[in-house]
């Protein structure tokens, strides 16, 4: 409770901030979401809710401990060292290797080596690694280092450690960089200590960070240095540096490169070198200036792999040494280090990043990380991000490098708190400036010229004159001089005050129609109950006003409305009989204003669980009764929020059981499987598509015990721009928190109603296609009934013509909404990118996360329209072509014996596997859990995408020893079952789900600390977590919080014990283990590099 | 027995009742022996039957009636022959030879059961249930209470409905406890009202605009889930119809609907008042949308959850036309006009045909229920009473037609129907009425509030007439002044007419099985005879049989329904022929002198009767709308004679400071200055102040106290109109008006004109004249006269 009042008293809703300006101020966001996490729990049960400060500002926090400790184990690949201590796998000397030069350089810079290097490495880090010829990158360099060198000293280390834990001995001591990603968590224990104290104060403050990014700013003079580099031969030698540490692991752990980290790299070889060059070249362009900019924050810089320039390289691991072999490829896997692979590092540092500098366009930092904005031309990359961030001049180019081109576009972002607002732009009565030919709106890269009395689109190229009122001089510098104070000429995102003409009505009312299953099983689950209480103590978190407007619905066989005007005396029950042909029981009245009928509202809702309480109906009417609130909304549109609890069985748009066939089917390995996944028939499609049309968006609660047919169901929500919530099995228990917070965040979030969205781009390019949660009527646009912070939409481009080599692309995304307070809006989104034929540049600016996700959403796609087993042939086909692509046109120099990624994408395969035994396109799937992972693939955010298929992973048992300085959540633990112990207790998490994993040795005091019991044995599986007063206690919930707040998302916390049939559960988000059906990582990665081989035979 | 009889015998006191002991009265009460003599003739042979008309004198015996063998199962009645000693009697219909029971044992000729005393043509039995023994107990519990469903326009104005609360207020406090009662409110949509719920108002809505099967309404109210699906609560392979005759049909679920008055009145006043006209907007230049129809499908549907046989009224308010959905009577569009007998003629009714099929419908279903459909319309304009007439009529629902619910004519009507006592109508449920009659006699069919089951026999005739093919009609809903026009055919066999044989005597019996007001089974058993007249020679007979205003009653409801069923029909024409036919055929005179032609007693006013009839609204339907006529149709089918009679041709009394009260000519000569007239016409009753008295009255002569004769004057013709008024149903309009005054023409329109503004010349002082064209009683007797004795 005590987490309670922050929120009490955070209460002040975003919306307020939101409505005014527009733009939710970010504090203001902040505070939202920050009740959201906190999550008050709902009555029923105080515990959960255990605060967590409010949100600390990550930002502010210092510590950034952390992301130094993350970096490198040492992977002492050394097959040949062999020391079984380390691990059953000796990893071969051969296996790992980065290209490190670009990436070092890179790499380097970024993260925060230092501390760990502090020993030798320090000296290394900067000038050593640039400098260092490529070819030093091979294994010779550091010869000491070389494998078995390597391992030697790890052991080393290990030894001591050990007794806790063996694996991450190795990493500790020498790779303290790359420790984060991988072994870090066990590591952590015994290595922390070491790591802690250094990383922590000198990662930052430490010269790598700043000289990276930061040097061209200001402090340091690294600026300088990549500048040279970059012309000299110097970048074949970074390269090398850079790679060994930093690609292999975790992308940033970048400063690993001093360590006998380097070693393990041997595999990097020259290969490197080849690329290198041409992409430091690039980079010295643009990469150069940008990354100061970005850089200077004196925070630290996102860890992740990300290098900005985009330099490439990374890699890789490879494979054993020579490739020639097949057969021998296949015995030898082993001879990965699994502790060297690439595996994401989190960062909780926060940077400053600017979108545009030196009038180019700055590489943004990982979408997972913890960033600064500074919109000074191109929007936020929250807002929307492209896969890549140079645009290939030719289609032919794009599809040479077998990669996306694809915009992640999220309109109503949440800002980080220290942005500023977006801006409001009133043009008065003429509306805002817009080209005369393409309809484009004025932007930041439209050109004035002609003394500023034309200006030339930058989309379409047209020429038009400057209207009389709009007219300002140019200054010498060919802008205007009024540019600095027009938000719409100097910032990538801005919003027009929409004028009559963009109105076909006046602005809808924000409209909530709330309607709930009670038939009988929802009843005697609990599920109604739950339903009302949500909705009851959500209803303060509606906005407040005159045009607020709710109503409520309860169905059955057939569908209860109510009257809840207040002049009534007591509400009015209104029951629509007929479910094969609906319609309003009332013309008005069904829909009131909050303010009116408040105490009538909470009254019934209050009541409908005891009404309904002997009732035996089992049959429920989904369809007829969406339809029929439908009917009630048509005149305003809104949004309806649907909580369901069993298969619509009955009336319009009722399903038919098909679980029992699908699963016969899935497990025989049916062709037709997939069709279950598909609608059951139209019927709710057309209904959507009318919804749609009047503006009705649906949002659907499936509060379920059984199958409920979400492959059907979900067509409303994907279609009408709303989403599923999906609580299965429903516990009264556990979920009812999780639900009210799923709610309150739903109706209190950023959002926007009835929507168009059109997204136009420069001559050269058109949009292929969108995709998300939104109905399409004509071609051009997509009508959004409702929109809101948490979705994305997904737009692919192609070419239909080529761009000139230095020309930018521009992307303009134009959203018309009208915000809850009914003022009616356009929100431009601006993204103006270089252009560039050299295919190296592609993959050096290449975004991990963005071409994850948009590989994510096009499986999900993919899933329900063909058999399972071609949708991860396909998916891996994406990977394995990417990688080759690049292999061939940009690794040529290196062996082919090597594994060799961009540094860009070096998590590519991971992810690609990870998604491959997803939820989504695992086999044994249950037909609705699939069907619910394809519809949130469909609008999920960048940032949600990735912990999706790869969760992120925390020993909790031992967080008592883990700083306290808000980054608890940074000391992710690699998803393999070799990193779980018995006497350890895991969260994972992936946004959706929260799973604490006992081990059956665990100590019984943590388990008193945690859980207030001492054994988890009678605990059920659905937990709800209680803050006790201990300091683990606080610990844990203290992260349960800060992961909510990061994900928008109460989570749905289980317990899985060890020898459970809960405990596989867990261990099937293990995606780097080997199971029945799917490869090992390391064996991933061999049958990757034997496909690229095969190609390139 | 003797025991038995004492109680109900009270003794003659039918005396002075036009109807006779028996309440049957026929236009021929001497018939003709062959079908030739029949249709010369003229008027049909006709029995007009009043089945359960209160009579003070009526036996009611408590035990089981005696019935013959089969087929004829006639009941034992005064006509029997008895021997006595062989314990025998001969039923008089079919010459069968029947023993007595055992349990008549006793019988002897001084001892004789009360069904064979000879006054006792007419008893009614009211036999025990079967088990005696459970007979006490279940006495209390087994009768089924009577179900009152409500169904309330709300497309009124705020005012009108009102009205409808308050008068439904006033129905609630009059009705019994136990009596069940529901409510179905409509607008655009049907609002049904659950009253069994008490957490809050629970109304289940249906659209207006689709028709809805009785399937679907009780699938959609849940009212199936109990017991009709077989199996669900008997024994496997118990037929269905045994459940529902058991009692196993679940009336329970269906309580959710319909509660005891007891129970419900606080709920259902607390809903009245939060009631609200319908919400839905109504365009400009439109009707407000109301669907009728689909709410009357509605009440009946749920109705078809009750058990069959439990006495149920549907009681209608509608306050305009039904403009959506099955049963609509005129588009939304004001621009159309409400269809009028022109366009019904024309067929220029696009709705009209359709309507009439729904409702033709909606009346076998709840025919087959038993239930019954009453009507109030009140409305300006016409609100469908022309199509909902099937539905009315065959259900034995009553019907009231008013210009407003504020209106005495609904306000006091409706309260009728819930008095008791004395004012009680004695409405009763779920009649049948089964005739058994003589040989040679063939029964053609009968007019009035019943439906033909369709139980066909040797008896039935040929031609149809009305609700034919059956020796058997159901009543759903019948009253003490209900009556039904039963026409018959004579048929003789070969056998029969052979003249070895005379029975000089026919018999007919009628037996009506009902459930009265208090709910209990009555079988009430009305046995009479005729004599026949051999041959064409006996005229004189006939004449002396003839029953004129049972004559022209009969007319008029037969040549209504011709009008109804026959396109092109000429009734005016067809009435002109039938009479000259009657007057040449009973008429005294010299061939081609009209000055000769002279009429027995029995006849003599037979052609004023048709002069009026020719002149009323029955025949001159254009005067009125196709509702007005409907409603005017279906009160003189199911009226008695008497009344009919006064709708036909009204009566005319006259008060003046110098006679008394005195019956006047219903001419226009009877209209004088200082006379007061009033005038009964059945649907109104007009008091109509000569020129001089209004003039007297608007002084105020009559509160001053030395013209205290003129305020009793004044007073005379209000006291008659409130004794016509009270004993009326439906309740008459009363006008009163003065002389020249524009309300006058409800007077002038039922006069003889005799002195129009063509004979003006001749017109007295005071006296006044009628603007018309049409003759006058003289100029139609000169006529008929010299049309009657051609040769």
């Amino acid at each position: 409770m005590a987490s309670s009042q922050p929120f009490s008293s955070v209460p002040p809703r975003p919306r307020p901030g939101f409505s005014l300006s527009p733009n939710p101020t970010p504090s203001s966001t902040a505070d939202a979401l920050q009740n959201l996490q906190i999550g008050r729990v709902p009555p029923p049960s105080a515990a959960p809710s255990a605060a967590a400060g409010p949100f600390s500002s990550p930002a502010s926090r210092p510590g950034p401990p952390p992301p130094a400790a993350t970096l490198s184990r040492p992977g002492p690949p050394p097959f040949a060292s062999g020391h079984p201590t380390t691990s059953g796998l000796p990893t071969t000397s051969a296996s790992i290797t980065s290209n490190g030069p670009p990436a070092f350089g890179l790499g380097a810079p970024r993260f925060p080596p230092p501390p760990p290097a502090v020993q030798q490495p320090p000296p290394m880090g900067a000038p050593a690694s640039i400098r260092a010829p490529p070819q030093a990158l091979v294994s010779r360099p550091f010869p000491g280092s070389s494998p078995s060198v390597a391992l030697p000293s790890s052991q080393p280390f290990m030894g001591p450690p050990p007794s806790s834990q063996p694996y991450m001995n190795p990493l500790p001591s020498s790779q303290p960089f790359m420790g984060p990603p991988s072994s870090r968590p066990f590591a952590g224990p015994p290595s922390s200590q070491p790591f802690a104290g250094p990383p922590s104060s000198q990662p930052f403050g430490a010269p790598p960070s700043s000289q990276p990014f930061g040097a061209p700013p200001s402090s340091r003079p690294s600026g300088g240095p990549p500048s040279s580099q970059t012309s000299g031969g110097p970048p074949s030698s970074q390269p090398f540096v850079g790679p060994p540490s930093s690609q292999p692991f975790a992308g940033r752990p970048s400063s690993q490169p001093f360590m006998g980290t380097t070693t393990p790299f041997r595999g990097t070889l020259a290969s490197s070198s080849p690329f290198g060059t041409p992409s430091w070249q690039l980079q010295t362009q643009q990469g150069a200036p940008p990354m100061p900019g970005t850089m200077q924050a004196p925070p630290r810089m996102f860890g992740m792999p990300p290098h900005m320039p985009g330099q490439p390289m990374a890699p890789v691991p490879p494979v054993t040494g020579h490739s020639p072999l097949a057969g021998h490829q296949v015995s030898t896997p082993s001879k990965i280090d699994p502790n060297q692979i690439p595996r994401p590092v989190p960062n909780t540092s926060v940077v400053l990043f600017e979108t545009r500098q030196g009038n180019q366009a700055n590489i943004p930092p990982p979408a997972t990380s913890d960033f600064i904005v500074k919109d000074n031309g191109n929007c936020s990359p929250r807002l929307m991000r492209c896969t890549m961030n140079q645009i290939p001049c030719t289609g032919d180019l794009l599809s040479t490098s077998s990669m996306p081109l694809a915009l992640m576009i999220q309109p109503f972002a949440l800002p980080h708190p220290s942005e500023e607002p977006i801006q409001v732009v009133d043009f008065g009565e003429s509306g805002p400036l817009r080209c005369s030919r393409c309809k484009g709106y004025i932007n930041p890269f439209m050109r004035f010229v002609d003394q500023g009395r034309h200006f030339i689109c930058n989309l379409c190229g047209f020429t038009n004159e400057t209207p009389r009122d709009y007219y300002c001089n140019l200054g010498p510098d060919g802008r205007r001089h009024d540019a600095d104070e027009r938000p719409e000429l100097c910032g990538g995102t801005v919003e027009f005050v929409a004028t009559k003409e963009y109105m076909v009505r006046d602005p809808m009312p924000a409209v909530f129609f709330f309607i709930i299953d009670v038939s009988m099983n929802a009843i005697q689950t609990g599920a109604t109950a739950a339903a009302c209480t949500a909705i009851n103590q959500a209803l303060v978190d509606l906005p407040e006003g005159p045009r607020t407007l709710v109503g409520i619905a309860t169905f059955d066989s057939s569908i209860h409305f109510y009257n809840i005007k207040q002049a009534s005396q007591q509400p009015l029950m209104l029951i629509v009989p007929d479910v094969q042909d609906v319609y309003t029981p009332l013309h008005t009245d069904l829909i009131v204003q909050l303010s009116e009928c408040r105490q009538n509202l909470e009254q019934l809702l209050d009541s409908i669980p005891n009404m309904f309480e002997n009732n035996r109906v089992a049959d429920s009417a989904f369809g007829a009764a969406i339809k029929a609130a439908f009917l009630a909304m048509k005149p305003t549109g809104g949004k309806l929020l649907v909580f369901q609890s069993v298969l619509p069985s009955i009336g319009i748009g009722s399903l038919s059981s098909r679980e029992a066939e699908g699963r016969t089917n899935v497990s025989s390995g049916d062709k037709e499987a997939h069709k279950l996944l598909q609608p059951a028939d139209k019927t709710l499609k057309t209904m959507a598509i009318e919804f749609a049309e009047y503006q009705v968006c649906v949002d659907i609660f499936l509060t379920t015990q059984t199958f409920v047919d979400i492959a059907s169901i979900s067509v409303v929500p994907r279609t009408t721009g709303g989403q599923v919530y999906y609580y299965y099995p429903f516990s009264v228990l556990s979920d009812p928190a999780k639900l009210y917070n799923d709610l309150r965040w739903n109706i209190s979030r950023p959002q926007g109603f009835e929507a168009v969205m059109r997204v136009r781009c420069s001559q050269g390019l058109q949009v292929q296609e969108y995709s998300g949660n939104f109905c399409k009527r004509i071609p051009s646009d997509i009508d959004l009934p409702a929109i809101d912070c948490d979705k994305t939409i997904m737009v692919t481009f192609k070419h239909d013509d080529k761009f000139q080599e230095g020309s930018e692309c521009a992307f303009q995304c134009a959203l018309l909404y009208t915000t809850v307070y009914g003022q009616r809006r356009i929100r431009i989104i601006n993204l103006s990118l270089p252009c560039t034929s050299m295919l190296s540049n592609l993959f050096r600016s290449a975004d991990l996360d963005t071409q994850f996700t948009c590989f994510l959403k096009q499986a999900a796609n993919g899933i329900p329209a063909s058999p399972l087993f071609q949708v991860r042939e396909q998916t891996t086909n994406l990977c394995i072509n990417i990688l080759h692509s690049y292999r061939k046109f940009c690794a040529t120099v290196s062996s082919s014996g090597q594994l060799i990624l961009p540094e860009a994408l070096k998590l590519l395969p991971l992810y690609t596997l990870a998604l491959v035994k997803s939820i989504g396109l695992r086999n044994d799937g249950w037909l609705d859990d699939r069907s619910y992972w394809v519809s949130r693939s469909a609008s999920l955010s960048i940032l949600l995408a990735v912990p999706l298929v790869y969760p992120r992973m925390i020993s909790i048992h031992d967080l008592a020893s883990k700083e306290d300085d808000g980054s608890l959540l940074s000391a992710t633990i690699p998803l393999s079952s070799e990193h779980i112990n018995d006497d350890g207790i895991y969260l994972l998490e992936n946004g959706e789900d929260g799973l604490f994993y006992v081990g059956n040795m665990v100590n019984p005091d943590t388990l008193q600390q945690l859980f207030g019991v001492s054994s988890v044995d009678g605990v059920p599986t659905q937990l709800v977590l209680q803050q006790f007063d201990n300091d683990l206690s606080k610990k844990l919930i203290d992260v349960v919080n800060e992961t909510r707040r990061q994900r928008c998302s109460y989570l749905r916390l289980r317990l899985c014990r060890k020898g459970d049939p809960s405990a596989l559960f867990f261990l099937s988000y293990m995606v780097e283990d080997k199971t029945p059906g799917g490869l090992s990582y390391v064996e991933f990665l061999v049958h990757v590099h034997r496909q690229i081989q095969t190609k390139m035979a | 027995m003797a025991a038995d009889l004492a109680g109900g015998g009270g003794g003659g006191a039918a005396a002075a009742d036009p109807d006779g002991p028996d309440g049957v009265r026929m236009t021929w009460n001497a018939w003709p022996r062959s079908k030739v003599e029949a249709s010369k003739c003229v008027i049909p042979v006709a029995a007009c039957i009043a089945p359960i008309r209160a009579s003070p004198s009526l036996l009611v015996l408590p035990y089981a009636p005696l019935r013959c063998k089969p087929p004829c199962a006639a009941v034992l009645n005064p006509f029997a022959r008895v021997d006595f000693a062989a314990r025998i009697w001969i039923c008089p219909i079919c010459f069968s030879r029947n023993h007595f029971p055992p349990h008549y044992a006793a019988i002897s000729e001084t001892n004789v059961p009360g069904e064979l005393y000879p006054q006792c043509t007419t008893v009614e039995y009211a036999p025990p249930p079967h088990d005696a023994a459970a007979a006490a107990a279940a006495a209390a519990a087994a009768v089924p209470a009577p179900i009152f469903l409500f169904v309330l326009d709300t497309c009124l104005i705020e005012e009108e409905l009102g009205f409808v609360k308050s008068a439904m207020r006033r129905a609630l406090g009059l009705l019994p406890d136990h009596a069940l009662v529901g409510l179905v409110t409509f607008g655009t949509q049907v609002h049904l009202h659950e009253l069994g719920f008490s957490d809050l108002s629970k109304i289940y809505v249906f659209r207006g605009t689709k028709e809805i099967s009785k399937e679907q309404i009780l699938d959609q109210l849940g009212l199936f889930s109990a017991g009709i699906r077989p199996g669900a609560a008997g024994p496997p392979g118990y037929p269905k119809a045994g459940l529902q005759a058991n009692g196993l049909h679940p009336s329970g679920s269906v309580n959710r609907f319909l509660l005891p008055a007891s129970d419900c009145e606080y709920t259902l006043n607390a809903l009245l008042d939060e009631l609200q006209t319908d919400q839905w907007p109504v365009e400009a230049g439109n009707r407000s949308r109301r669907c009728t129809g689909v709410a009357l499908s509605v009440a009946a549907g749920l109705l078809g959850a009750c058990m069959p046989g439990t006495g149920a009224r549907i009681i209608a308010l509608v306050g305009g036309p039904c403009t959506e959905g099955p049963g609509m009577i005129v588009s939304k569009d004001l621009s159309e006009p409400v269809r009028s007998h022109k366009d019904l003629d024309k067929d220029a009714a696009p709705h009209f045909h359709k309507a009439v099929k729904f409702y033709d419908n909606l009346a076998k279903q709840l025919v087959n229920q038993g239930h019954v459909l009453d009507l109030f319309a009140s409305a300006l304009d016409q609100v469908g009473v022309a199509e909902m007439k099937v539905a009315v009529e065959r259900t034995g629902g009553l019907v009231v037609l008013a210009e407003s619910f504020g209106h005495p004519v609904f306000k006091d009507s409706f309260k009728r129907i819930f008095e008791d006592g004395e004012q009680s109508l004695g409405l009763s449920f779920n009649g049948t009425l089964e005739i058994n009659c003589s040989k040679d006699i063939k029964i053609q069919g009968a007019i009035g509030p019943c439906t033909s089951l369709e139980k066909k026999g040797a008896l039935c005739a040929d031609t149809v007439i009305g609700q034919g093919n059956t020796t058997s009609w159901r009543m759903c809903g019948l009253d003490r002044s209900t009556c039904l026009t039963v026409f018959f055919d004579i048929s003789p066999s070969e056998r029969s007419s052979q003249p070895g044989i005379p029975n000089p005597q026919l018999y007919i019996q009628f037996l009506t099985n009902y459930q009265n007001p208090e709910g209990q089974m009555r079988l009430r058993v009305t046995t009479i005879t005729r004599k026949w007249v051999d041959g064409s020679a006996n005229t004189e007979e006939l004449v002396e049989g003839f029953d004129q205003e049972t004559a022209a009653v009969v007319l008029a409801r037969y040549i209504s329904l011709k009008m109804e069923m026959e396109e092109e029909f000429d009734a005016t024409r067809w009435l002109d022929r039938s009479l000259i036919r009657l007057c040449s055929r009973f008429g005294d005179y010299r061939k081609d002198d009209p000055a000769s032609f002279t009429l027995h007693p029995n006849f003599s006013i037979f052609p004023q009767f048709m002069f009026n009839l020719r002149r009323s609204q029955f025949v001159q339907v254009f005067n009125n709308s196709p509702d007005e006529t409907a409603y005017f149709r279906m009160l003189l089918n199911r009226e008695s004679i008497t009344n009919s009679v006064v709708m036909i041709q009204p009566s005319l009394l006259s008060y003046s400071f110098n006679s008394p009260p005195a019956p006047a000519l219903l001419d226009v000569a009877s209209i004088s200055a200082d006379h007061i007239l009033l005038l009964d016409a059945y649907f109104s009753v007009v008091i109509f102040h000569g020129m001089t008295i209004a003039q007297w009255r608007n002084m105020g002569y009559q509160n001053q106290p030395e013209h205290q004769a003129f305020a009793q004057l004044l007073q005379a013709p209000q006291d008659d109109a409130q004794i016509i008024i009270r004993d009326r149903f439906p309740v008459p309009r009363l006008v009163i008006c003065d002389q020249h005054g524009s309300q006058a023409r409800f007077l002038l329109a039922k006069l003889n004109p005799s002195a129009t503004y063509n004979s003006a010349h001749e017109v007295a002082p005071g006296s006044d004249v009628i603007f018309t064209d049409d003759v006058s009683l003289q100029v139609f007797c000169e006529h008929l006269q010299r049309l009657a004795v051609q040769s």
